[in-house]
């Protein structure tokens, strides 16, 4: 009886996680395929139904009541995924604790951004929607897929892999240690309070257990003659660091300086963590054979450097030397900006140390889907993936080509002919259109967009 | 088996700097060089196929197709298959004023002050700034250097990418007085917040003409004085006007930071003016020109402008930023492109492309970023086309520079075949395959 | 003693009644009242003409034609041309709260800051601090009969606790009942970046809540224990968490101040993980969730707080008006250089035009919206001052399907139903509380003016002046 209780229970929550997503049904004609997977074909088509991708190859059959698209003479693709954003969060940063593990970012995604959109126009499909790096354990991140129109819930990734954000250096140590004179205030502060979290987790699960299980023998003893336990409550920080113990969150950790990639690699050897990517990681490049040692990934920017101390000594040749190195890189934006243009920042790894092409659209395909956990779903056009793609004009790596149609589930969210200019979802009544007024000459950056609303914050 | 292959790649790499960049190394190559077999875009006067660049020292001797001149004197760089064009010339940034943003104290380009007409920008600049090697093997030659900040930020320098002093890098120590357009920044809805950012605005300028007005007087007193100074007290020396007086004499163009419809029509206004009709006007930034193109190009006022950066208005097409510099170009205003950036520079070719991209074809994009900020700035009787006398800034591409894929191989500033070396490269071969040893 | 008693009870009857004498119609307590000839509006929007309604004690004892006046009641005669209407409610006012501190002073551990500072403060209730507020007397005279006061603060403000408004000055002494629910919005710790703490972002507030439930439950579990075992540990005391056992036990409902749908959205996690009841306090967009609010059975308190009209919009509906009535006004000089200065709009800006009118006539169109899709509907200012409600009132009844009488039966019957007191307030009926207002004509109808007030059978006539 109890069983099949529990079978209508997870019944219900099934129902509840498969809401009703939009799939479509298309087939593309006659393109040159970017499979990333399986190399080139020409003169390809790809078929789609239901979301899903059916048929990949050379003169396929058209099937009847789907939607073909000619495509002769562009290029389709998988959409990119960025290993690395910011793009529509409510908020990036609970940055009053150097240890957040219990926010998450599927609490703080903002399904209106017309930034959204413009993401897609570059080809982009799916994001890694991250918590800042204000501190050293952050918030949980939120894997999306842009389907943009939709509501919050139905933006998630269904069945990717739970994250979480850690962030090393400067950031934490200039929050916590330097903004309000708590630990950490050095990369050493870093550490133990890495070390202490995982310790007390670790303390507070065995607790509790305890608990439980006495509660469970004093609640079965009807007579109620033994003593009852101490209550130990149910603690949402601990639950999300040992839940990272026992592997079922990935750990996207922000860092840059070689130094404390090792520290980081050290620690979680110490209690067991595998399968971590190392964000931005400008250095990663000085000990890329100890990352790729570790079977860590990395996620780093094309050309990002020098804007801040920990990012002076390091190099654009950053994801070739990883590359090289058997490391398995992506290459993300952390950026509303460079997110629209993610193929060229992949195509500037070809620029600087001259990684091949084919390397070059891993970075930004199947890499970041491997870090993310979704692997098996997208990152490259493989019969049973889902249908996300983009169909370009010319070869992706070229300046001078332009995302025509991006489709997510077989279904179409940007047409750069037929979309209207003005694609905002949400409008405020309050708007006003004319008063508009600053200026701008030289910008540079002072830092990642991480941190941005934390100095906003710091600026009130 | 990885580190092996590496040392393949290794050796390859250090076989090719002993024979072809042998000379430049650790020094660049200078003197008599030719470069034969290139395509060469001289962007002044066409594209020439199997051509010949000739240099002789800082100066460009000969651009054609005759190899006959090319003595034994020539150290010979075969480039067939490869590109020729001028150095690219960055028309905003702060390049050697800024080492790294975050740290304040290696920050040079923001001073104190509203009206700071007397800072140089020349005087702040880091001839060793690391990012300067960096910028220059990507074939960016020469920058705008420009101070931030205030109402009037100080004086922007032209400067050239080889050199140890500010002085030997300089083209023009002043080459342009850098002014933030005082917005209209509504700080609320309705009309009342308007009205006050309105009276805000109106006392800014009142301030500006006031500051230009003694200037003007201070120019017209001190020429009469040095003209003739027989009889006349000597008038009292004010660093901040006599800084000004190159500028009101529509000798240092006036560079307006303004990027919003409604300001950018306010500027062309003030600019149209009857008093501020001699100052030599460039706006820069200008995100929103392509609102009010026409009346940009009947100012006749050129315009620095990027490409990458997000649309700003949230309604705005997701191709604005791009068409921006294409849409200007083609109402009839002068277009030169720049980064805005400080580390990035390199950079400029890419924000060049996409204004290609979006409108502007290669070839117009080219002269954006050649020949139209060397007019702008009023240096192109030296700088921004291959033409004998020119002086010899230029790259020799794989291909199209603005495609990323495409490599830099060789860059000359001012003859100097430079060392196509900097931080990055040299942490690549320190890396790349860091435990290797020797053989 | 027994003398001495009679004689201060015989003294007191004569000072009411010579005080009654003096001031007539204000504050009494007499034995009975009654007004009578009225056009009385019940509940289901009928009118019963030449109506009397007497009540004493606060409760209504007789309503109907031609009623029996008891003698001892004291008559205010309508004269036929007088309308009564229920008091109006409130449903969810701040009004007399405590300002949030300002210049909070800096936490040594923001990350770990006491619960006031972190914003939850469950255990404080109303009638504890209550302050004066102009608020007060202005809401009475705009016929609010009743308010549910909640406090000024973030995630847990307080209690929420239902006063009649019988005086300008509140005391604990005019509460109408005990709370009857907790407070909560997504207002994150307060302070700003110099002393702020922990949470400082929604998902922290949601994180931090969740924490607190936790706890909560804890401490109930080991308070529990601790009755039958008195030789185990003993629990802490913590008023914070002790406020939460109702929640936690879902015995009480939660009146959460949220606006956003997508705001909404992440409190029905919370209502998912535990179970409480909730009622939407403002919720200006809750209308695009309205199935999502029927299946979870979730009533709401709007707020008519709308955006006003986009200028454009208001400038061309005046022009056609203008037009419409053909009034010429080329001869204005004024207008004449308006007409120049102003350019025409460009495709681009009617688009975003035509869009803010659609967002603006969703916003205005929210209330109509939840009203026709069945959900329990009330109102609460929230924010707004009693004096604008006239203002919004005819807004909304302009531009939207929903009438004056809607309106008045959201801020009486509804808002009863919603408070869970209809049993007492909301309807002219007998047995219930005595909560009336008198006006001449009918209510929100231009020109027409509230005379008379009555809370809980407290007369405040506003025509003395």
């Amino acid at each position: 009886m109890k069983n099949i209780v529990n079978t209508l229970l997870l019944l219900v929550v099934f129902s509840v996680e498969s809401f009703a997503q939009e799939k479509g049904s298309v087939f593309i004609q006659n393109a040159t395929l970017i499979t990333i997977t399986d190399g080139i074909i020409q003169n390809g088509d790809v078929l789609i139904i239901d979301g899903v991708i059916t048929g990949i190859g050379t003169d396929l059959n058209v099937p009847l009541g789907v939607k073909v698209v000619n495509a002769s003479g562009k290029y389709v693709m998988p959409g990119i995924i960025d290993a690395h954003s910011h793009l529509n969060t409510v908020s990036t940063n609970e940055a009053r604790n150097p240890v957040t593990a219990e926010v998450t970012m599927e609490e703080s995604i903002n399904p209106n951004s017309v930034s959204i959109y413009r993401a897609i126009a570059g080809g982009v499909t799916s994001i890694h929607l991250m918590h800042g790096s204000a501190n050293v354990i952050g918030g949980q991140g939120e894997t999306l897929k842009l389907r943009y129109g939709v509501s919050q819930d139905e933006m998630r990734f269904v069945d990717a892999k739970r994250t979480i954000k850690f962030a090393l250096g400067e950031n934490p140590t200039r929050v916590h240690g330097q903004g309000n004179g708590i630990q950490p205030r050095t990369r050493m502060g870093v550490e133990q309070i890495i070390r202490s979290h995982f310790d007390e987790a670790l303390d507070y699960r065995a607790r509790r257990e305890a608990y439980l299980e006495t509660k469970k023998v004093y609640e079965g003893n009807r007579r109620g003659r033994r003593v009852p336990p101490v209550p130990v409550a149910k603690n949402l920080r601990y639950d999300v660091l040992n839940d990272i113990i026992d592997g079922e969150i990935l750990v996207h950790c922000h860092s840059y300086r070689a130094d404390e990639i090792l520290m980081l690699m050290r620690v979680f050897n110490d209690y067991g963590i595998k399968n971590y990517t190392f964000q931005h990681a400008n250095e990663a490049f000085k000990v890329a054979p100890e990352i790729a040692k570790n079977g860590a990934y990395t996620s780093v920017f094309a050309d990002w450097w020098a804007y801040k101390f920990e990012v002076y000594y390091s190099t654009a040749y950053n994801a070739t030397i990883l590359n090289e190195n058997g490391v398995t890189n992506s290459i993300n934006s952390d950026s509303n900006e460079l997110i629209r243009h993610l193929n060229h920042e992949a195509a500037k790894t070809v620029r600087y140390g001259k990684t091949s092409e084919a390397d070059a659209l891993k970075m930004i395909t199947i890499n970041p889907a491997m870090q993310l956990g979704i692997d098996k779903m997208v990152g490259s056009l493989e019969i049973g993936k889902h249908g996300d793609i983009a169909i370009w004009n010319g070869h992706p790596l070229s300046i001078y080509s332009k995302v025509q149609q991006t489709y997510i589930d077989g279904k179409k969210y940007f047409d750069l002919f037929t979309d209207p200019a003005d694609m905002r979802i949400a409008v405020d009544s309050d708007d006003f259109y004319r008063e508009w007024g600053f200026n701008t000459f030289i910008q540079g950056r002072e830092e990642d967009a991480c941190m941005s609303d934390v100095f906003e914050l710091i600026q009130q | 088996m990885k580190s092996k292959k590496w040392k393949v790649v290794l050796a390859l790499l250090l076989i090719g700097s002993l024979t072809v960049q042998a000379q430049i190394t650790d020094k660049p190559n200078f003197g008599k060089i030719a470069i034969v077999d290139a395509t060469i875009h001289t962007v002044t006067e066409g594209t020439i196929q199997n051509g010949v660049i000739r240099l002789d020292g800082e100066k460009i001797e000969y651009v054609g197709t005759d190899r006959s001149n090319i003595s034994d004197e020539y150290y010979i760089i075969q480039a067939s298959g490869k590109h020729v064009y001028p150095g690219f010339m960055d028309s905003g940034t702060s390049l050697g004023l800024v080492e790294v943003s975050a740290v304040a104290v290696t920050v040079d380009n923001r001073e104190i002050g509203n009206m700071n007409s007397n800072m140089l920008a020349f005087t702040a600049f880091n001839p060793n700034s690391v990012s300067i090697p960096v910028t220059r093997v990507s074939g960016v030659t020469h920058v705008i250097t420009a101070p931030q900040g205030g109402l009037v930020s100080g004086q922007a320098a032209l400067m050239d990418l080889w050199g140890y002093s500010p002085d030997s890098m300089a083209i023009d120590v002043t080459a342009g007085m850098v002014l933030n357009w005082p917005s209209i920044r509504s700080r609320g809805r309705g009309a009342r917040n308007l009205e006050q950012a309105e009276k805000r605005y109106k006392e800014t300028i009142k301030n500006l003409n006031k500051w230009l007005d003694n200037a003007r007087f201070y120019q017209q007193m001190m020429s009469e004085y040095e003209a003739d100074a027989s009889g006349k007290v000597k008038p009292e020396k004010n660093q901040q006007l006599q800084s000004m007086r190159e500028l009101v004499e529509g000798k240092t163009p006036l560079i307006i930071a303004v990027s919003s419809e409604k300001d950018i029509l306010n500027a062309i206004e003030w600019a149209s003016h009857e008093d501020n009709i001699s100052l030599n006007i460039v706006f820069a930034g200008v995100e929103e020109g392509w609102r009010v193109a026409e009346q940009i190009a009947k100012a006749g006022i050129p315009c620095l402008v990027s490409t990458l950066y997000t649309p700003i208005r949230p309604y705005d097409h997701i191709h604005r930023p791009y068409e921006n510099p294409s849409v200007l170009m083609k109402a009839g205003v002068k277009v030169a492109i720049m980064t805005g950036e400080v580390e990035n520079v390199r950079n400029l070719p890419f924000n060049a492309g996409y204004a290609a991209a979006y409108g502007m074809g290669t070839v117009e994009a080219i002269k954006a970023v050649t020949i139209n900020p060397a007019e702008i700035f009023g240096v192109s009787n030296l700088l921004g086309s291959l033409e004998e006398g020119k002086q010899a800034n230029l790259f020799i591409s794989s291909g199209d520079p603005f495609e990323p894929l495409s490599q830099i191989e060789h860059v000359f500033i001012k003859g100097y075949q430079i060392p196509m070396d900097s931080r990055h490269t040299q942490l690549f071969e320190e890396f790349l395959d860091r435990d290797a040893t020797q053989e | 003693m027994k003398i001495n008693k009679t004689f201060i009870g015989i003294v007191s009857f004569i000072t009411m009644l010579i005080a009654w004498i003096q001031m007539p119609l204000l504050a009494q307590e007499v034995p009975a009242h009654a007004i009578t000839n009225v056009m009385v509006h019940m509940a289901d929007g009928s009118v019963i003409e030449n109506t009397d309604i007497v009540w004493r004690n606060g409760i209504i004892e007789q309503v109907g034609v031609n009623e029996f006046i008891p003698f001892d009641a004291f008559v205010i005669d309508g004269g036929d041309s007088l309308h009564v209407y229920p008091g109006l409610i409130d449903g969810m006012a701040t009004w007399g709260s405590p300002d949030i501190p300002r210049d909070l002073p800096r936490l040594e551990n923001p990350g770990k800051p006491p619960y006031d500072r972190a914003g939850a403060q469950p255990d404080r209730i109303p009638a504890h601090y209550l302050n004066e507020d102009k608020a007060f007397e202005d809401a009475m005279r705009a016929g609010f009969t009743l308010v549910s006061l909640g406090l000024d603060g973030q995630m847990l403000p307080g209690h929420i606790q239902p006063f009649n408004l019988s005086a300008p000055k509140l005391t604990q002494a005019h509460a109408f009942s005990d709370p009857l629910a907790l407070q909560g919005s997504f207002d994150t710790a307060p302070g700003g970046w110099g002393s702020g703490a922990y949470p400082s972002t929604q998902m922290g507030v949601m994180a931090y809540f969740r924490q607190l439930m936790y706890d909560a439950s804890a401490l109930q579990e080991h308070m529990m224990y601790f009755e039958m075992h008195s030789d185990m540990t003993q629990p802490e005391q913590n008023d914070v968490l002790e406020a939460l056992f109702p929640l936690v036990n879902k015995e009480y409902p939660l009146f959460f101040e949220v606006d956003s749908k997508e705001e909404i959205e992440r409190l029905f996690r919370l209502q998912d993980e535990f179970g409480f009841e909730v009622v939407l306090v403002s919720a200006k967009e809750a209308s695009a969730l309205s199935e999502e609010l029927k299946t979870r059975n979730i009533a709401v308190l709007a707020s008519l707080d709308f955006t006003e009209m986009p200028d454009w919009l208001e400038e061309e509906i005046k022009e056609t008006e203008a037009n419409d009535q053909e009034i010429n006004v080329s001869n204005d000089d004024d207008a004449n250089n308006k007409d120049v200065e102003k350019t025409a709009p460009t495709e681009e800006e009617l688009v975003f035009r035509s869009k803010q009118k659609q967002a603006w006539e969703e916003e205005i169109n929210n209330v109509a919206s939840l009203v026709k899709a069945g959900i329990p509907t009330g109102f609460t200012s929230d924010g707004m001052s009693p004096k604008e409600i006239q203002k919004k009132i005819n807004l909304v009844t302009e531009h939207t399907s929903l009438t004056k009488s809607d309106l008045i039966e959201l801020m009486t019957v509804q808002n009863a139903n919603i408070l869970g007191i209809s049993n007492r307030v909301g309807t002219i009926k007998e047995g219930n509380s005595a909560h009336l207002i008198l006006t001449d004509g009918p209510l929100f109808e231009k020109g027409t003016k509230i005379h008379i007030q009555v809370s809980q059978g407290v007369i405040n006539d506003f025509m003395e002046n």
